[in-house]
């Protein structure tokens, strides 16, 4: 393939995807699984933007940007739950939580 | 081969190879600069894919304001040495990696079958440069397509920080004491010299009456009166 194609940004996008993937199933540091589901979610959004790039469309990168939106809203409420739990708990190994409540 | 593939193979190898960091990495701070590199990376992808607000808006939103957020929360929370990286669930890294390797195999089918293209939008490049670029175009886009949609973002940004708010307040003392209670010893002492103990006020069990074993791991909290205890936050005279 000598000239960009979609299906470079797909890959790319479903190598990043699958990374955060392994890092959220095989982790137990809840902040590192934190940023393994941010690494997910640009992996989307390198899809979006490819298909957007394809299509000459700028309906991709509009949502692409409703996830970042959304990306720093989940970081705002997931790391207040990481403070809290780690306040409360004294732990940030997901193995040792079970429950939300005390 | 064109530069421009070249580029791509460099900034996605890149990427690729700081995201593989986030996942190995021992140290948090490792994988958080790790993550850095990598949104960097996807950041100058973007530029090669003609989303030049999205690049910028990436940096600011992922570089700039998440990791430093993830940055704070990793100094202010207690680390400990977990025990992954010596030797610890090897089966659960052998099924994570298993499914990985699954899904790399099923979305790789399914992109190199891929058939069906949508019909092509009217944003050529000739269109966006037409209305003064990138930025122009997603503005005139987002405000008159997107119109709902951007003002119940608001929405959500502003019940987020109501949210995090929430999360962050001051504990209640019953709920301190709650903690304390399943977490520590407490040791309610007495002043040298009199040997009368003061009455001992009744600690709030926990509510689903679950205690630690005593001994052990247990830190050991001395406090005169339980209420002098709850003046200072359990964990912080505590920490070993």
């Amino acid at each position: 393939m000598s000239e960009l194609t979609t299906a470079h940004f797909l890959f790319l996008s479903a190598a990043l995807f699958i990374i955060g993937m392994v890092g959220v199933l095989t982790r137990r540091n809840v902040l590192i699984i934190f940023m393994c589901v941010e690494l997910m979610l640009n992996a989307v959004n390198v899809t979006f933007i490819g298909f957007a790039w394809e299509q000459n469309a700028l309906t991709g990168q509009i949502f692409a940007l409703f996830v970042i939106a959304v990306a720093a809203a989940e970081a705002v409420i997931g790391l207040g739950i990481v403070m809290a739990l780690s306040r409360r708990l004294d732990t940030v190994d997901i193995d040792e939580v079970r429950q939300l409540r005390e | 081969m064109a530069i421009e593939v070249l580029i791509f193979y460099l900034l996605a190898g890149v990427a690729i190879a700081a995201a593989a960091g986030v996942v190995l990495a021992r140290n948090p701070v490792h994988s958080a600069v790790s993550l850095v590199l990598s949104f960097i990376n996807v950041a100058a992808i973007y530029v090669v894919l003609r989303a030049e607000f999205l690049a910028v808006a990436q940096i600011i939103v992922y570089t700039g304001a998440i990791i430093v957020l993830v940055l704070f929360v990793l100094m202010l929370v207690q680390q400990q040495d977990l025990p992954e990286f010596h030797g610890g669930r090897p089966l659960r890294r052998a099924v994570g990696f298993l499914l990985g390797l699954a899904l790399l195999a099923e979305v790789a089918a399914a992109i190199l079958t891929r058939s069906l293209r949508g019909a092509p939008g009217s944003w050529t490049p000739e269109a966006v440069a037409a209305v003064g670029g990138n930025i122009q175009a997603i503005g005139r886009e987002l405000y008159s397509a997107y119109m709902l949609p951007i003002q119940a973002t608001a929405l959500l940004l502003l019940a987020a920080t109501i949210g995090a708010l929430f999360l962050a307040r001051p504990e209640l003392i019953e709920e301190r004491l709650a903690v304390a209670r399943r977490l520590f010893t407490i040791s309610l002492a007495h002043p040298r010299g009199v040997d009368t103990l003061q009455p001992v006020a009744e600690l709030p069990a926990p509510q689903d009456g679950q205690l630690k074993p005593a001994g052990g791991d247990r830190s050991l909290v001395m406090a005169r009166t339980a209420e002098e205890f709850t003046e200072q936050p359990a964990w912080g005279e505590s920490r070993r």
